[in-house]
């Protein structure tokens, strides 16, 4: 063990002094989350605000769903709705006129119909220029009609058993007035995604760990070109020494840079990944799969300059694959390809923990990474050893 | 480890050492010993098969046949015991640029085993001795050539190894330096220090092995001490007569004196093969002269290890 410490001593001073890996674990990244960052400026913006809309309506006011429908998008929280109403062969006119975004026409007997079990439509006029506003507004009017479409529905069902015509009024208002099919409230838009700068931040971290461990075992092949391996392999120290001391030493840098890159990204772009403890265990995990790989990669190439290229490949095949830079999705075998890619379970376990989840909930991703590990050492051992044929 | 702690008589004992890269044979049933205090040379052209040899010796890569025993302990590349006791000083620099020449020498004094007090010591006596205590905390990759080839040296030195070996260790060096490092393995081997010395430099085998190996083709073609190779070519001189006038006369005159053996004319004078040649030197001239030759200059080359290599293989050993 004393042999192991020395070497990953050594090779962790000459990095920390060759300054290499501060530029392409650090800086580099770094940099390149501050300029993607103002690339997707108005992505990495996760707030929305919604612009204030006019509707023009027209409804009967003593038609009590007609009223409701209007009262409840005009009492919309997210976003300042002011309803003008016109008669209905107004509607279109009025919208051209003051450009308002969506019209609303509630047709006469509306409630009468919609209590009886009979067909009543609604007509929607979208404005010219169809907006994220008219859009909302439109599944809000889509979401009170559907309720008051299941008090249709269950009068329809009462008149065809036979209930009497009170009754029926009576069962369709109990009908339309159960709890609400449609909420708006704010939040998370679903619990496995991080945020856009999230992504970003994570996805970085992700694909420039892939270059920081190749600085541990790829250095063996630099050793061996500066002559150095063939002292230490005259020395008493087994090759399984030696070996597992490069691979600690990409273990760690990737392991430190990961950490920094993850804090930095998380104070400078306001991005949370929730718990230290999930995120500390994901960091583990991708950072000894990146490890593995790196076995596989010295095991394929002959001098240093290869493994630096092929290093640099897989990184970026993993990194885009995995969503460093854009979400990438597939479907049937490319979805599961995707999905055992390391730096894609890493960027998903961050967006679980990022939504409050614990280190129950991130174990598919840990799952992916550490089975990627394994087969990376398992098919490294199996691989001839092109360098030391060369 | 100290020397002196290494009780088996030979130090290093190599014996039908095979290595094969496919349909090539490296190394072909190589056998030799070292004794302690010995400096073992073993002279060759440049893929004559020494580095191979090396490489085995040192545990670097295994034998297809035969057997390395240093200090009585096998030595294949996973044995780790008997690398304790050897300090191999590659042909290449084995140096860490970022590092400095004292951080490098910990490095390796840690690998093998040295601590605290003892590694400070030792770093500070090899420092001393390669010359480099002075820049001792300047990085590596500020030295010159020669620098760097000293500590390359210092390295191997630093754990005081049974067996020391130098892998071409002059190779790409000036002068001054190289007389250095020659004169550092000459005080190695008066202290007691087993040494295998490779090296296609005729003189500094000459100079420092007490028994030399001459290779090539990955065969000893012939092995002994310097005296016992050079009578492998029968002992004679070659004298060179260099003039004018009557050469044809001159040569015919002296082919018949008795310590004559061999004369061949290129025209510009004439190369005699004699046995002990400046006892017969004074005859040569005297009779050149009195058949007509006017001779403007005289050399004596005694047989080196030149000759024997040409000798024995029909080649030079720079080929």
């Amino acid at each position: 063990m004393r042999g192991l410490w020395t070497m990953v001593a050594n090779d962790l001073r000459q990095r920390i002094r060759d300054k290499s890996v501060f530029i392409f674990s650090l800086i580099v990244p770094l940099a390149l989350m501050g300029v993607l960052s103002l690339v997707f400026g108005g992505l990495g913006d996760d707030t929305v605000d919604l612009q204030p809309v006019t509707v023009v309506a027209s409804a009967d006011d003593a038609d009590q769903l007609g009223a409701a429908l209007l009262g409840a998008v005009e009492s919309l929280e997210i976003m300042d709705v002011t309803i003008k109403r016109v008669p209905a062969p107004d509607v279109r006119g009025e919208m051209q006129a003051s450009g308002a975004e969506l019209g609303i026409i509630v047709p006469e007997g509306f409630s009468d119909a919609a209590l009886s079990g009979q067909a009543a439509s609604v007509q929607l006029l979208e404005g010219s220029d169809a907006t994220l506003e008219s859009g909302v507004l439109i599944s809000v009017v889509q979401g009170v009609v559907d309720q008051i479409s299941a008090g249709t529905v269950t009068a329809a069902a009462g008149g065809i058993a036979g209930l009497p015509h009170q009754d029926l009024a009576a069962l369709a208002e109990q009908a339309a007035a159960g709890p609400a099919l449609l909420t708006l409230t704010e939040g998370q838009a679903a619990a496995e995604q991080l945020s856009l700068r999230g992504t970003l931040v994570a996805g970085q971290a992700g694909l420039f760990l892939m270059f920081t461990v190749g600085f541990g075992v790829l250095g063996l092949l630099a050793e061996r070109e500066q002559g150095t391996l063939a002292r230490l392999r005259s020395m008493p120290v087994t090759a399984v020494t030696v070996i597992t001391a490069k691979a600690c030493t990409g273990f760690i840098l990737g392991v430190v840079a990961t950490t920094v890159l993850l804090t930095a990204g998380s104070r400078l772009f306001d991005v949370s990944f929730g718990s230290p403890l999930v995120v500390a265990a994901l960091i583990l995990c991708v950072a000894t799969a990146a490890t593995s790989l790196t076995f596989v990669v010295a095991r394929l190439v002959r001098t240093a300059e290869q493994a630096n290229v092929a290093q640099a490949i897989l990184a970026m095949v993993l990194g885009i694959a995995g969503g460093a830079f854009f979400p990438v999705e597939g479907t049937g075998f490319a979805a599961t390809l995707l999905d055992l890619n390391p730096i894609g379970a890493f960027i998903r376990g961050l967006g679980i923990s990022a939504g409050g989840g614990t280190l129950r909930d991130v174990t598919g991703p840990v799952a992916v990474m550490l089975a990627f590990a394994a087969a990376g050492l398992v098919l490294s051992r199996f691989l001839p050893d092109r360098g030391a044929q060369a | 480890m100290d020397v002196a702690e290494v009780t088996a008589k030979d130090v290093l004992d190599v014996r039908g050492l095979v290595r094969r890269y496919g349909d090539l044979t490296a190394v072909d049933g190589v056998s030799f010993h070292i004794r302690a205090g010995e400096t073992y040379g073993l002279l060759g052209p440049n893929g004559a098969g020494k580095t191979t040899i090396i490489s085995m010796v040192a545990g670097l890569i295994p034998a297809n046949e035969g057997s390395v025993r240093v200090a009585g302990r096998d030595m294949t590349p996973s044995e780790t015991e008997a690398k304790r006791v050897i300090g191999l000083v590659p042909q290449e620099l084995a140096i860490y640029p970022d590092l400095t020449a004292r951080e490098n020498l910990k490095f390796f004094g840690r690998l093998q085993g040295l601590t605290g007090k003892d590694l400070t010591r030792r770093t500070n006596e090899v420092l001393e001795l390669i010359g480099l205590s002075d820049r001792a905390g300047d990085l590596t990759k500020k030295y010159s050539g020669g620098m760097k080839r000293r500590l390359n040296i210092g390295i191997g030195l630093l754990h005081r190894p049974a067996l020391l070996i130098l892998d071409e260790p002059t190779v790409g060096v000036d002068p001054q330096s190289r007389n250095s490092i020659l004169e550092s393995v000459e005080r190695l081997s008066v202290e007691g220090m087993a040494v295998l010395y490779t090296t296609h430099y005729m003189e500094e085998a000459e100079r420092l092995c007490d028994r030399i190996a001459i290779i090539d083709e990955g065969r000893f073609q012939a092995e002994g001490t310097r005296d016992q190779l050079i009578t492998l070519t029968g002992g004679v001189d070659r004298i060179n007569l260099r003039g004018g006038g009557s050469t044809a006369l001159a040569a015919e005159a002296l082919r018949a004196l008795p310590a004559v053996q061999h004369v061949d004319s290129d025209g510009s004078g004439l190369m005699l093969t004699v046995s002990d040649g400046p006892t017969a030197l004074a005859g040569i001239v005297t009779g050149a002269g009195d058949a007509g030759m006017s001779v403007t200059s005289v050399e004596i080359v005694r047989p080196d290890l030149e000759s024997v290599f040409l000798h024995l293989t029909g080649k030079a050993l720079r080929d």
